[in-house]
């Protein structure tokens, strides 16, 4: 029940947005997206705002979690898939061929639906990626390390047992990890896919709070399939049905007068 | 109600059920026979002198000490060949080329080699190697027992890697971290226990192997650890010995089948454990 309460009141606690404030820290233009021949997106044209938090909901098969995996080019791991259009980020059209995909990842990290610790302890867990970049003397790693799992809520609950196994973590501690994980290597951009779908709701709430701060200094999408948490947590909310972008504005619009019939039908539970 | 059918039904079940458990009985009594008479004869005639003393020509004592270090030797070397070539195509298959054509036909190659009879893979060495060389030698025997080997980690391998979820790909993908260093600090992190255990299994396998190494190794009366020189192994010996009409020879043979069993019991034992703190961490 605190749950609900700490958390509707912070969907209460939206400041009105001056649009003067808005600045794009990814442009998406015309996107489209195919698995082989099936077009899984279709033109869609969003901007991302910096230091927001944008959310993409949706009924499932809407095309919302692979929107989310061009963003960081996750599909060039399998084949048959590739995106057209723009995705402008920083100058530069990340869809475009020829990228590096590393250095792209590490600058827009992402958390997983399930957690996914590495199979290494606590400590390596985030020092891994830290030292991926940055060749860092034993006691700036270390602090790097506590200020990430300060950042992720997780430090106080496993300072003492830095060397254990990171897959012994109860599931929502599993989360913050990667969350620290993800905030170590200092991205710009976090990327969150369904990250509480696989949580209790404290551990939900915690998360929530979590990315509630880190938007201070990221920007921050998060997929849901749960429209409270998107009401919640997000300034800006892009609904999507059937690959398509239907409409897209600040949350509280989105949710109490949205302008699309379909946008309607799916926050009041008639469809999805 | 009519229950007929049940009881009809019922019957089936307790037929098919007695008759697994007959047709276990009979394989496990079969298995129970062998062993206990193979630690019967084996023990009788174990002593320190097994491993102390060489092979001893008919009549006089002696024991296995260079056959065993034989075996030891050309299983090492066929190991230490075999498991890099054998991870290295197991990674590529699951890592790099999941979804290549090449793959497939690579697996399906492996497939047939992993049931090749060995008979067949000391001819090939024999061919390739000891008639080139001019004569059997220790090395033709470590390089046939490891064409043995790489199939089974080329196996164990892939199918390892397999069971890594794709998550733990992408969430290493996520921080940027290039393939190579995910495979080497993700993947075999994840699959280690798994990999260890299919070389455990290869050493297992390989160490009752005797038609591979007639055809290169062959054998040698004396201690030997020249690679260049035929070199004796455990299961050939047993198989001259077991074959003679000596009864010391033979004894030496039981001794020697008993420390090969014993030492693959142990070897699958410890792969058991292994694969058993995987499946529990």
């Amino acid at each position: 029940m605190t749950v609900a309460t700490s958390a509707s009141s912070a969907a209460v606690s939206h400041p009105p947005i001056d649009p003067a404030s808005l600045r794009d820290k990814v442009a998406i233009r015309n996107l489209e997206f195919y698995y082989g021949q099936s077009k899984a997106l279709k033109s869609i044209t969003l901007p991302l705002y910096e230091n927001k938090v944008t959310a993409f909901i949706g009924p499932s098969g809407c095309g919302k979690s692979t929107l989310l995996r061009v963003l960081n080019r996750m599909y060039d791991l399998y084949p048959n898939q590739h995106a057209e259009g723009q995705v402008q980020f920083d100058g530069i059209n990340i869809v475009e061929p020829g990228l590096d995909l590393n250095l792209l990842r590490a600058r827009i990290g992402m958390v997983f639906q399930k957690p996914t610790p590495f199979p290494m302890s606590i400590y390596e867990n985030i020092a891994f990626g830290i030292r991926l970049y940055e060749k860092l003397p034993k006691r700036e790693l270390d602090q790097r390390v506590e200020d990430a799992l300060r950042r992720a809520a997780l430090w106080d609950e496993v300072k003492d047992k830095l060397n254990a196994n990171g897959l012994s973590l109860s599931g929502g501690q599993q989360q913050r990890l990667c969350i620290a994980r993800t905030v170590a290597v200092r991205p710009e951009v976090i990327l969150f896919d369904e990250p509480c779908s696989a949580l209790d709701p404290i551990s939900t709430a915690k998360i929530e709070e979590l990315i509630h701060e880190l938007k201070m200094d990221y920007t921050i999408v998060i997929v849901t399939h749960n429209m409270q948490q998107a009401a919640r947590v997000s300034d800006f909310t892009a609904f999507m049905y059937l690959g398509e972008l239907i409409e897209f504005g600040p949350t509280d619009k989105i949710f109490t007068s949205p302008s699309d019939r379909r946008t309607q039908d799916y926050i009041t539970g008639r469809f999805g | 109600m009519d229950t007929a059918i049940y009881k009809a039904r019922r019957r089936r079940n307790v037929a098919a059920a007695a008759a697994s458990y007959g047709a276990t009985g009979v394989g496990l009594a079969g298995l129970a026979l062998i062993l206990v008479e193979l630690f019967w004869q084996g023990f009788s005639g174990l002593s320190l002198a097994v491993f102390t003393q060489m092979t001893p020509p008919p009549g006089s004592a002696g024991g296995l000490l260079n056959a065993i270090v034989g075996s030891l030797i050309m299983t090492l070397i066929a190991i230490l060949i075999g498991t890099p070539i054998g991870m290295l195509a197991g990674t590529y298959m699951a890592e790099y080329g999941r979804h290549d054509k090449v793959t497939s036909v690579v697996r399906f190659i492996n497939d047939i080699l992993l049931s090749a009879p060995s008979i067949v893979v000391g001819l090939f060495i024999y061919e390739v190697m000891v008639v080139p060389m001019g004569h059997f030698s220790g090395i033709a025997g470590a390089v046939a027992l490891s064409v043995i080997v790489i199939p089974v980690v080329v196996r164990t391998t892939e199918d390892m890697l397999m069971l890594v979820p794709n998550t733990l790909r992408e969430a290493a993908a996520s921080i940027g971290l290039p393939r190579s260093l995910m495979i080497r600090h993700i993947a075999y992190r994840a699959a280690r226990s798994g990999i260890i255990t299919g070389v455990l299994l290869a050493v297992a396998r390989i160490s009752g192997e005797t038609a591979p190494l007639l055809f290169t190794a062959l054998n040698n009366q004396f201690y030997s650890h020249n690679l260049n020189a035929p070199m004796s192994s455990l299961p050939v010996v047993i198989f001259q010995f077991a074959l003679s009409p000596y009864e010391d020879w033979q004894k030496l043979a039981w001794s020697g089948a008993l420390i090969i069993t014993i030492s693959v019991l142990a070897l699958s034992i410890t792969a058991r454990a292994l694969a058993g703190t995987r499946k529990s961490s």
